[in-house]
């Protein structure tokens, strides 16, 4: 065969190729545009309460910059975000660490320290609403028992996002520790033996080698839950649906609410899309620096 | 002459309407739509699982197919504002609050008219008059007919008999008795939580509307606000106050589920919740001896019950309406809400109240009975004004709720906290 029969052959190959995958790819990518499109479209109309729908060309966003429920529903994200990242990052490591060194853990032990993350958002939320009720839950029978004042939890405006934030972390802290397990699996051992022969304490190992080598890994588990921290719902939307005030009102329940509770579709569809803006912006961020610690 | 003519006047329309409704009630065929599917969107609450529990019979006796999308109430709203936003006929019959969404989706005309369907379109033993006549016009909006009801409901008083007497007490009169009672038994027994309401945002309205009028007080006047009136800041410190002082601790996440576990459990000696929750407070037996039910007590304006009830609605964007009237009209006969009624949903219709198997269910436990008399009370003077009647009335429901809580955890003083709610209900008011 010459050459120009070959190329022909090559390029009709490609070309059947293309024609036989073009309706899934077609399919996918409708899929995932369409509601985009959709969103920003629904972002530029305003809807009355009775559903009549009309252009507002960028009223929806002007309106954000006056509304105070967005501002406050914004620093609700970012510190729920904050808190319960430090805490799943800090308690992830540890908990991966653990896990590492007690090579000899039987298997039942190893599943029960990760199973949380495995259980619907909706049951954890529910199960905590029950632990943590003021009058009738586990919790402050425990404090009390210890002597220890009881705590309003999830009721009292102070302590709503730190308790939030911890059955969060009670929930995805073994998931961050899966990630980075796989990472420290993943370290060479030569390393370490070099280390050792320095003479170097365990501290000093953790400190100088083994945190470093890992932070790659730790970015990419910040990433994987920033994206979920940034649209924390279920878990609020369960226990307190926004309360008690607005002390828990996220962008996402703000939106949920303006968009399926009062019908103003179109304003709920900026907040989403500015939140979803967020959100890239913040994986963005986080993927800058993974470049920067990797190795 | 003229008394011949104004009787033949109005005497033979009269008569003609009557063999008219008698001829279509005589020609109506229950299998007419057979071989059809009816959707229905359901509330997954008692009143839709005492309903399907018959829904073997419906398909039997129209040989349609009733397809049921079942949701919590708020999902199940979710899923109906996607349907209705996209003109789409997925849905033929659902299940509407009247005094929460009427004025919204009459208004978006979300809801087929029932009218001429409930005169004409009816099986001998309907009965569409025999129909609680407030509920009826409470889902009336605009002249048209927009449900049926379903069931007939209201926040009720519950109190424990055992520690009243334990206490000294005496069965509260007045919304004074209640607060006195309160401050009883706290002193009487400290175990005890002295009382419990709604305290969650979205679901203060229910209860609070219900102290608001009886206090004498109004959620709007002269088309502004109300609840910096003298009344309105009175039903707002009342209630919050009995809350803060005497309610257990978180009671700002308090919807009628915690309610009636704490209640049910033996931890509350007042609750005042709804209607539908006796089955769930009376789960296990705990509290069947020790319970007394009333209406909530008196304010200066006397009882102004808070009475709702479901309803069930045909989509105007159904494509089958004809079909869907007789669902509809199947789940609100005498015949199916006696049935419920027996189950504990208690009826929008007075007949089966008073029908014998129904008293026999009644008399057999003391507690039924004062729920029954506290729905008979809540069907003749109850108001179905929960919240602001205004076509944004969920919207306007978290702003009262913030008023509460905003008090409860005394997070401003009471003249900020209802000047904050009026400005924005306000707003709301002026809403097209």
């Amino acid at each position: 065969m010459s050459d120009t029969a070959a190329t022909l052959t090559q390029d009709r190959q490609k070309l059947e190729m293309a024609a036989l995958s073009a309706p899934a790819v077609i399919f996918t990518v409708g899929m995932i545009a369409f509601p985009v499109v959709y969103t920003i479209w629904l972002g530029f109309q305003t809807f009355s309460s009775t559903g009549k729908q009309s252009f507002a060309g960028l009223a929806n966003y002007l309106k954000l910059i006056s509304d105070v429920e967005f501002w406050h529903g914004l620093w609700i994200t970012i510190a729920l975000f904050v808190l319960s990242l430090v805490l799943q990052l800090v308690f992830g490591v540890w908990l991966a660490l653990v896990l590492f060194n007690a090579k000899r853990l039987p298997g039942i032990v190893r599943s029960l320290f990760i199973s949380p993350f495995m259980m619907p958002p909706v049951v954890a939320g529910m199960m905590w609403l029950v632990i943590l009720d003021p009058s009738l839950g586990a919790a402050n029978y425990i404090l009390q028992s210890l002597g220890l004042p009881p705590s309003d939890w999830l009721a009292s405006p102070t302590w709503v996002i730190p308790t939030v934030a911890l059955i969060d972390s009670w929930q995805w802290t073994p998931y961050v520790a899966l990630i980075v397990l796989g990472g420290l699996q993943s370290l060479p051992p030569s390393v370490y033996e070099a280390a050792q022969i320095d003479g170097a304490s365990p501290f000093k190992t953790f400190q100088r080698i083994t945190l470093p080598l890992l932070l790659p890994t730790i970015v990419t588990a910040a990433i994987l839950r920033s994206v979920d921290l940034l649209r924390f719902f279920d878990i609020i939307y369960i226990t307190t649906q926004g309360g008690p005030g607005n002390a828990s009102n996220t962008l996402n329940i703000y939106g949920f609410r303006v968009g399926f509770e009062f019908f103003n579709i179109g304003y709920a569809s900026a907040l989403m899309l500015t939140l979803t803006a967020i959100v890239f912006g913040a994986v963005l961020a986080f993927n800058r620096l993974r470049g920067a610690v990797a190795w | 002459m003229k008394a011949r003519m104004l009787a033949t006047h109005v005497a033979l329309p009269v008569l003609i309407m009557a063999v008219s409704a008698q001829a279509h009630a005589a020609d109506f065929d229950w299998m007419k739509f057979k071989g059809k599917t009816v959707t229905f969107l359901a509330n997954n609450n008692p009143v839709s699982q005492a309903l399907l529990t018959y829904k073997a019979d419906f398909e039997k006796l129209t040989g349609m197919t009733l397809k049921v999308d079942g949701y919590q109430e708020q999902q199940m709203r979710q899923r109906l504002v996607t349907v209705m936003n996209a003109n789409s006929d997925e849905v033929d019959v659902f299940m509407t609050l009247p005094s929460r969404e009427g004025e919204q989706f009459a208004a978006a005309g979300w809801y087929g008219d029932l009218t001429a369907m409930a005169k004409n379109m009816v099986a001998k033993d309907y009965d569409p008059d025999g129909l609680s006549q407030a509920l009826l016009k409470a889902a009336t909006f605009g002249g048209k007919l927009t449900s049926m009801p379903m069931n007939i409901e209201g926040p009720i008083f519950y109190y424990r008999t055992d520690i009243f007497k334990k206490c000294g007490l005496e069965a509260p009169k007045t919304i004074k008795d209640v607060e006195a009672a309160a401050e009883k038994i706290k002193a009487c027994d400290s175990a005890v939580t002295p009382f419990v309401s709604r305290g969650l945002k979205p679901a203060v309205a229910y209860t609070f509307s219900n102290m608001l009028h009886n206090i004498g007080g109004s959620y709007i006047a002269n088309g502004k606000s109300n609840l910096c009136s003298a009344k309105g800041k009175e039903a707002l410190d009342t209630y919050s106050r009995l809350l803060r002082d005497f309610g257990p601790p978180g009671v700002v996440n308090y919807s009628f589920q915690q309610i009636s576990a704490l209640y049910r459990s033996g931890r509350a000696a007042m609750a005042f919740e709804s209607s539908n929750e006796l089955r769930t407070v009376m789960e296990g037996g705990a509290r069947l001896k020790d319970t007394g039910l009333l209406p909530f007590p008196a304010g200066d304006a006397g009882q102004v019950p808070t009475t709702i009830g479901w309803g069930m609605a045909v989509s105007s964007h159904s494509k089958q309406p004809d079909a869907a009237w007789y669902f509809v009209q199947w789940a609100t006969s005498p015949e199916v809400q006696k049935k419920m009624a027996l189950q504990g949903i208690a009826p929008p219709r007075p007949s089966v109240a008073k029908d014998p198997e129904y008293r026999k269910w009644i008399d057999e436990e003391p507690v039924r009975k004062e729920w029954q008399a506290a729905l008979d009370v809540l069907a003749t003077k109850g108001s179905s004004e929960v919240g602001y009647p205004i076509v944004a009335n969920p919207e306007s429901r978290e702003f009262i709720g913030q008023a509460v809580q905003d008090l409860i955890l005394k997070q401003k003083p009471i003249d900020q906290a209802c000047a904050d709610a009026d400005k924005a209900l306000d707003a709301l008011i002026a809403q097209k």
